[in-house]
């Protein structure tokens, strides 16, 4: 069993729709609200974001901790949540 | 350089590419993250610049970044001959262990040893990585070299003691100690019953440390960090163990040359 969580689970197992970010593994309240303010109130706009730095993890992650300020766990976590969304759906 | 903000897009396009930064489109939500990474390329481009050689000679820890790969094994092979000099000076992490090591006596022959350790700790391998991505792996650096440190200590310890002649587990060491077999320092200690087999075994210090170094070899390169320490430290216990009831299984064969005389 890999280590993923619940959530990340519940996330990559079916198209997410109009999910909110907080769907997000490794995005939780605080992140949400911070991404939201800028504009990233759902989780396919965040998608968005990962298309358009052409699905590279790293820079994703880097994005991710200087618009939110999340840790580097969160936002690996996020990244690899979107990867594998995108694997099985895009 | 003019303010990255003021460039157009097309011109940050330009600029990451040159630099080799692979980059999706320059857009509002990417465009400052762009900008960050081109001045940190921009930074390092000029630290580089003013980097001095690699070569110069490295006595201290405060090198985390230095390239390893160029310490390297032609160096090493230079070495050997008991001078622990050049062999010191190009490699901080070495010189680490050589400053551990400098302290009781036989440097060169100690670093000869410590040359054959290093190799077990895939030096080459880790510090490959380390040049590609500095800060995560200078964090494991430190802790390599801390462990490189730890494990010196035994062997530091060892030496002072076998000058004493009280511990037992210094012969452990004195075997593989080409100066013992040299007749530097040891040569009039009763421990001279050690000369023929350590001189056998002088010949090939490597073997007797290669045997605990390979296993030291695949747990470091399978890992890097992903192995506890205490493992590492537990598998060397128990080489040294080995080693060491090897050692004094031996010890009993020469009982014999007081009987006869008596």
């Amino acid at each position: 069993m890999s280590t993923t969580s619940q959530k990340h689970r519940d996330f990559v197992g079916e198209p997410m729709g109009d999910k909110p970010v907080t769907a997000l593994s490794g995005i939780g309240e605080v992140l949400g609200n911070k991404l939201e303010e800028q504009g990233f109130d759902r989780a396919f706009v965040v998608l968005g974001q990962y298309l358009l730095l052409r699905k590279d993890g790293e820079l994703f992650t880097e994005w991710l901790k200087d618009t939110s300020g999340a840790n580097t766990r969160n936002a690996t976590s996020c990244s690899q949540c979107l990867r594998e969304w995108c694997d099985s759906f895009l | 350089m003019a303010a990255l903000s003021n460039k157009s897009d097309q011109e940050i396009k330009d600029l990451l590419d040159e630099y080799g930064i692979k980059h999706g489109p320059v857009v509002d939500t990417t465009r400052p993250l762009y900008e960050k990474k081109l001045k940190e390329a921009m930074a390092k481009a000029k630290v580089t610049v003013t980097k001095p050689s690699p070569d110069r000679t490295f006595y201290r820890e405060d090198q985390e970044e230095v390239t390893y790969v160029t310490c390297q094994t032609p160096v090493r092979s230079e070495g050997p001959s008991g001078d622990g000099k050049p062999y010191m000076r190009s490699r901080p992490e070495y010189s680490e262990r050589d400053r551990v090591d400098d302290k009781p006596y036989s440097r060169p022959e100690y670093s000869e040893r410590n040359r054959v350790d290093d190799k077990p700790y895939s030096r080459p391998e880790y510090s490959e990585i380390d040049r590609v991505d500095d800060k995560p792996y200078s964090r494991s650096k430190l802790e390599y070299r801390e462990r490189d440190r730890v494990d010196d200590k035994p062997y530091s310890r060892s030496k002072p003691e076998y000058r004493e002649r009280d511990r037992v587990d210094d012969k452990l060491y004195s075997r593989s100690r080409p100066e013992y077999s040299s007749g530097r320092q040891y040569i009039d200690e009763p421990h001279v019953y050690n000369t023929p087999s350590s001189s056998s075994s002088y010949s090939k210090p490597t073997p007797v440390m290669k045997s605990g170094g390979v296993v030291k070899k695949e747990n470091t390169t399978s890992s890097g960090r992903l192995i506890p320490l205490w493992i590492q430290f537990l598998v060397f216990l128990i080489v040294a163990g080995f080693l060491y009831f090897i050692f004094t299984n031996m010890e009993s064969a020469e009982s014999s040359p007081f009987n006869k005389i008596q």
